[in-house]
């Protein structure tokens, strides 16, 4: 299995919020091992890496993995709590995956 | 890298298409899927998907507090399509726990993301567990700024059951709100009475508002709370080099 992370740093050079802290929460909780690439995703610049990663799978945010095993199609993750739980077998709260996806999704005229 | 090529061809194909020509694709695609229905205007979707004559599942969320006028709006709908609607509910316990520790309206002092949580994202994805696809009236001009991407299909991650797909249809996203109410006019299709009563938008009655002339629709939710910008969103931006 190999992991890669995207995360996205700002026209100013500065990373985005919401990366910064999953990027903080893996190191503390030593999940950030267990990644093989970082990749950015520079909003200044279309051609990085991490934004063609993003355009060619279709991806509008900030940070997403991406996890791929031989001989099967690579899978993508936007949720950090789903990615941890389900590719890395941490234990999340319902509270923390629920604030994930409310903040990262517009849910709100369901 | 050859990962969702078809939900973005399928996405631009469909973009083309009316609003019940993608019903009808998902309808014919998925035979499990379900219409988000909120009580208000994406009534429009059931209308729709009763008028292609195939099999669809509705539900609705009931957060517990929405109006009255809501639940007999969907007793309307539920009676005049003949249909089953699944009424979900949230997790009793979770919302003791939340009025408990902060009160019944924390929304007002905090902001609305907690208490939607509970009361309407959990039991959503709860819902969406049980299905392939669903299908929601989420459109463009609802949002400007954040749902100024709205496709028409997508590839919804956030809902996903563990190492399967689920598959998300905004058949209105192209639609405007003149469009949507062009339509039920023109189809005698039955409405929310708050819609008279001048609310555009509707949600939960603590956090929903009638609208003026010229205000969006936006403002009738959450406006005690200043509109937050997304920061996440990946979208390069024009820097000469």
């Amino acid at each position: 299995m190999k992991i890669t992370l995207v995360k996205k740093i700002f026209a100013d050079g500065s990373l985005c919020k919401k990366c910064r802290e999953v990027e903080d929460k893996m190191r503390a909780t030593g999940q950030l091992s267990q990644i093989d690439r970082i990749v950015i995703a520079d909003e200044a610049d279309d051609q990085s890496e991490g934004m063609l990663l993003a355009a060619h799978y279709n991806i509008d945010r900030a940070p997403f993995f991406i996890v791929e095993h031989e001989g099967a199609d690579p899978v993508i993750y936007t949720i950090y709590f789903k990615f941890v739980k389900e590719v890395l077998d941490a234990e999340t709260s319902e509270e923390e995956e629920l604030a994930e996806i409310i903040n990262d999704n517009d849910l709100d005229f369901l | 890298m050859s990962a969702l090529p078809n939900i973005v061809d399928l996405d631009t194909q469909l973009a083309t298409q009316s609003p019940q020509e993608i019903i009808r694709y998902a309808l014919e695609s998925f035979d499990n899927i379900a219409i988000s229905f909120s009580g208000a205007e994406d009534v429009v979707l059931i209308d729709m998907a009763a008028k292609i004559g195939k099999r669809f599942q509705v539900f609705s969320l009931d957060t517990g507090r929405l109006h009255a006028e809501t639940y007999q709006f969907i007793e309307t709908i539920r009676k005049h399509y003949s249909i089953d609607i699944d009424v979900v509910m949230p997790e009793a316990s979770k919302v003791e726990q939340l009025v408990k520790a902060k009160g019944l309206f924390s929304f007002y002092e905090d902001d609305h993301k907690e208490c939607c949580g509970i009361r309407k994202i959990a039991p959503l994805r709860k819902q969406l567990l049980k299905v392939d696809a669903w299908i929601t009236g989420q459109r463009r001009d609802q949002s400007p700024g954040t749902r100024a991407d709205v496709p028409v299909i997508q590839d919804d991650k956030a809902f996903a059951r563990p190492n399967e797909s689920l598959t998300k249809f905004n058949p209105l996203a192209n639609w405007t709100s003149k469009q949507v109410w062009d339509y039920i006019r023109e189809n005698n299709v039955p409405y929310n009475a708050l819609h008279d009563q001048g609310f555009v938008s509707i949600g939960c009655e603590p956090c929903t508002r009638p609208t003026g002339p010229g205000q969006h629709e936006r403002e009738g939710r959450w406006w005690w709370e200043e509109a937050t910008k997304k920061e996440c969103g990946l979208h390069a931006v024009n820097i000469a080099k």
